[in-house]
Parts: structure tokens; sequence; C-alpha cells
């Protein structure tokens, strides 16, 4: 994948503090258009905090976020999707009880004065979906009878179609059966191919292999380590993971436990 | 999974439907049964007079159902209908014999609710304290000033100025009671809102999933507040059609309407977890809980036996309810 040759989204010295506790302690990162970065990291290393930062859910208490090259502040998640950066969370971002082509369009429904464009919203949700490659059989059904993949497929469609610039995923393989993590890494990919930069977070780290470019490792609020995924492996990761103070065996052990 | 299923076929299947569906469709089946039983046990029952007499007495029930629709929809519960109910009545027949004029005293009424939902809607949506304690705060509060204000008299409401009013609430337009023409009209609006309109769409939403409707900019406390005015204003109106139909205004009026509102719209098949409801659904709820009533008047059973009868029923329609709507989704999922 051809990544853009300056940075979308650069942070730099970027920290949180909630009360006595420094979460995030001076973190630097760099998003690339067209570039999937995998975000690992143990429980509680920082990693949910910085994604969240990136969303404007946190604002940070220091360091500096740029997007195309000029400092930003991020004030909140309505003022991050306006710099086109966009936030699929795990498995909270859909009404079980609205209809495929109604979650499509939640919040930005087609209407006529007040009243519903259903027709409209159906077609678009399909061209929507088509664009991304994604097939659900029925528009109008609703989305508690989907199955779990399907659901994350959706929730992917709906930030994708706001055309975002960064787009953050936050565990969307977690809780899904094989056929579906890899429906949803293939649409990682596609959403990828057109140039967004995708930011995965996630503790299945065989997803890395299939979808990431590159590895960002956070351990106690620190990058600890970035690596390109043809400079590493499998056993590397873990080590960086579980952050390389413990002998292997150990950390293989731990690995096998989370995957 | 469906995950690599061909594209849409134009058809949906008929299980979909059914999953779909299922709520109002066992109401509806269960509507028509005791329909067939009280037709084949007294001969009364399915005369037209009797239908319309049924639907006439349902006529302030059906109105604020719609109003409780709504906010059952949202995932909250508003337990001070009866009570909005009791102000109101008492309010008009107040304001009539304080010398108002009938459209300004109607106004009047409708305002005074759409207050008083707008009040407790406030409490619940900015002031985070969850519907049940508010409306039940609300219960108590309202019905308390509603015998403040008359003493606990019924006044009524004998000026000639305010025939009209009276008409509303016992006239007949075409061979059809007016109150139940209205509850139609209130109807059909409530379910279109709900099916068809941006707002309806976020009333759904934010019942189903307030986080996720917050994360995409739906406005969630202003909806959650208003869907209370609904409840207001409707149960004002309902209000009303009792003092035009009693010809007086009291305090004790409609006392336990709140939870033949309630059964009627859980009956309907909305959730009381919210995200789900539909108007259709608590029209058949309201109309079954009706047809009870009337068909074992009719059948002379003890009139004590109708409150029994009826709770049972409701039980045993929301048992099998969700039996069967659990199996089918169930199947569909596995």
């Amino acid at each position: 994948m051809s990544r853009s040759a300056e940075p979308l989204m650069s942070l730099s010295g970027i920290r949180k503090v909630f009360g006595s506790n420094t979460v995030l302690k001076g973190v630097d990162l760099d998003l690339y258009g067209g570039e999937c970065l995998g975000l690992v990291g143990d429980n509680a290393a920082g990693k949910s905090t910085l994604s969240k930062v990136m969303s404007g859910a946190y604002i940070p208490d220091g360091g500096e976020i740029r997007l195309g090259g000029e400092v930003v502040h991020i004030a909140g998640p309505s003022e991050a999707r306006r710099h086109r950066i966009e936030m699929v969370y795990q498995d909270l971002s859909l009404c079980d009880t609205i209809d495929v082509a109604g979650n499509l369009f939640l919040g930005r429904e087609l209407s006529r004065s007040g009243v519903l464009n259903k027709a409209e919203m159906l077609r678009k949700g399909r061209e929507m979906l088509d664009a991304l490659d994604i097939r659900i059989p029925d528009m109008r059904a609703k989305v508690a009878m989907l199955s779990g993949g399907q659901r994350q497929s959706i929730a992917i469609a709906r930030a994708a179609s706001f055309a975002p610039r960064v787009l953050l995923l936050d565990e969307p393989t977690s809780a899904l059966a094989v056929a579906e993590v890899e429906a949803v890494l293939a649409l990682i990919n596609r959403v990828k191919a057109q140039g967004v930069a995708v930011v995965l977070v996630t503790h299945r780290l065989q997803d890395l292999f299939r979808v990431c470019d590159r590895i960002a490792f956070m351990y106690e609020g620190n990058k600890v380590a970035e690596r390109r995924m043809e400079d590493t492996n499998l056993d590397e990761i873990v080590r960086l993971i579980v952050g390389g103070n413990r002998d292997e065996a150990t950390a293989l052990d731990q690995a096998g436990a989370r995957s | 999974m469906s995950h690599h299923a061909p594209p849409a076929a134009p058809s949906r299947s008929w299980h979909d439907f059914l999953i779909e569906h299922a709520q109002v469709l066992s109401i509806t089946l269960f509507f028509i049964l005791c329909c067939v039983l009280f037709s084949i046990l007294s001969p009364f029952f399915l005369m037209p007079d009797n239908l319309l007499n049924v639907l006439r007495q349902m006529a302030p029930l059906l109105v604020t159902a719609v109003g409780m629709t709504f906010v059952i929809t949202t995932g909250g519960i508003d337990l001070s209908v009866g009570s909005i109910v009791a102000l109101t009545n008492a309010v008009c027949a107040l304001a009539l014999q304080a010398g108002l004029p009938w459209p300004i005293a109607t106004l009047l009424v409708l305002l005074l609710g759409g207050i008083v939902g707008l009040a407790q809607g406030w409490f619940v949506s900015y002031q985070k304290i969850p519907s049940f304690i508010v409306t039940l705060a609300g219960l108590s509060i309202l019905r308390g000033i509603a015998l403040l204000l008359t003493r606990g008299y019924s006044i009524p409401i004998d000026e000639p100025s305010a025939a009209p009013l009276l008409t509303l609430g016992r006239g007949w337009i075409l061979g059809f009671p007016i109150p139940a023409l209205l509850a139609i009209v209130i109807l059909a609006a409530g379910a279109f809102v709900l099916r068809e309109t941006r707002y309806g769409r976020y009333v759904t939403a934010v019942g189903a999933n307030a986080e996720a409707a917050r994360r995409v900019g739906i406005p969630s406390a202003r909806i959650l507040t208003s869907v209370f005015v609904l409840t207001g204003v409707t149960s004002a109106l309902a209000g009303l059609l009792i003092a035009g139909r009693l010809g007086s205004g009291s305090s004790n009026t409609a006392e336990g309407f709140e939870l033949d509102v309630i059964a009627a719209v859980v009956l309907g098949g909305t959730s009381l977890l919210g995200g789900t409801g539909t108007i259709l659904g608590t029209v058949l709820g309201a109309l079954t809980i009706g047809v009870i009533g009337n068909g074992l008047i009719l059948v002379h059973t003890s009139p004590f036996l109708v409150q029994i009868v009826t709770g049972a029923i409701i039980l045993l329609a929301i048992w099998l309810n969700t039996r069967i709507f659990g199996r089918l989704s169930a199947g569909r999922k596995g």
C-alpha cells in the first residue's frame, strides 16, 4: 500500500493525567494516509487513552496535535469529526432496533421537512455498502438480526462514509467468528486503499499481520517501540508488548492466553 | 452466515416478517380471539352500538396511550398521566366556572399539560433522575394540586357557553362518536410521526442506544424532554374529553388510569427497555383491554372479575409474546 509522503496526523509529546496517575507520558506518533497503524499494548498501557485523545473524547494535558501540518486543538468528538477524524467504538455505535439503512444515516437522516426519505436512504445506503464491497442482503433488516461481523461492517461503513482522513478502530474483531474476522479485515484493507489513515487498536496479534503496515507499542504510558511489519515477527511483538523485561517463555505463554 | 449470501432478494422471507412483527401479530391474534369468544358468548357484543360505545369509552385511554408509546419507546415511563388527567379535568371545569370562554379554557388546559410534561421531562433528561421517580412524584403532586383546587368537590360544567366542549366529549358525527374520531386522528398522527419522521426516528434511536445516538449528534436530552411534553398534552386532551363526557371536573377522575395506559402500550408490544414501539400495537393493546372489560360485563360475570381477568390476560399475553419472540429470534441467530 502506498502511503502518503507527509503524515496526515502527527502527535508530539502527548500527556494525559487522571488525578495523580499519569496515563500518557509524552507520546509521539505519526499517522500516514493509506497506511494502517496497529496500536498495541497490555491493558492499562495507554492505547485506549491515546485513541480517545485522537478522537477528541479526551483533551490532552500537554503536547501537540498536527493535522496536515497545522496545529489543531480538538475539544470534543464533534470537533474531531469536523477535522474528519472518525472513531468506531467496540459495538457501541449501532441502534439494534433500527434497520441497516437507518443506522447508516443515523443522525444525518435524509428527509423532506422532517419526513424521512426512506427510499433514498435505502438506495444511497446500498451504494455506501457496495463501495466497500459489504454484502448485506436486506437493507431493511433490523441491525439486531445481523451477525457480529455484519454489524461491525456497518459501523465501519458509516464511519468511512464521512470521508475521514483518520479512522480509529477500537477492537473491531474481538468477539467475532473466524469468517467474520476475515470479512472485517478485508474491509479495513479496502478503507485503507482509499487513502485513509487507519489506526487499529487490538489485542489480536494475528490481525496485525493481515492489515497493518506499522505497529506502535505502548507500555506504561510511553510509546516504547515502533516497527514496520516486514521488520518484525510475532516473538518480538509479544516481547515488546509485555515490556521486554521478562523471559521469552513467559511472554509466549501470555500471548497464547491472549489470542 | 449471510455475509456471503447473494445480494438483496426483492421479497423478504416470511420468517423475517414473522420475527419483526411478532409482537404486533400476536396481539392481533389475541384481540381477534377475544372478539370471537365474546361474540359467541353474547349476542350483543358485535352490535354496532356496543362496539361504538367501547370505542367512545376508550377514547381518553387511546389518546394518552399515543404519548405513552413515545415515552416507553425512549425507555422511560410516565406514571403521572392519570394525575395530569385529573388536574387538567379539574382546571378545565374551574376555568369555565370562572367564566373563561371554552376555546381559551381548552388552550389553557392543553398548555398546562404541556408545561407539566416539560417540567417532568427536564428533571428526567437534564437532571438525570429516573423517569419512574420523577413521574411517581408527579403522580402524587399533581393529583394533590387537583384536590387542593377543587377541595375534593366535583365541579359541574353547566355554563351554556361551554356546550361545544360537552359536544367534544359526548357528540356524534355521522353515527360516529366524536371522541373516538378525535382519538383516531391522534393515533394516525402519532403512527406517522413515530414511523415516518426524523423526530420519530430519533425517539427510537434514543431508546435503542442512547450513547450511540449522542455520539452521532442526536440531541438526546431534548428528545427525552419532548416525549414527556407529549404525554402531558395527550393527557390534557384526555382530561378535556372526560370533562366533556361527564359534564364535570373532578380531582378523582382517572384513578389508576396510568396503569391501564401502560398496560395497553406494553400489551401492544412496545418494549419497556426502549427502542421498539408501534402505535398499531398500542391501539390493539388498548382495544383488547377495552373488549375484555366490555365482554365480561355483557356475559354477566361479576364486575369484580374484570380486573382479575384483565391482569391475568396481560401477564399471559406478554408471557406468550416473549416466548414466541424469544424463540423466533433465537432460531434466527443460532
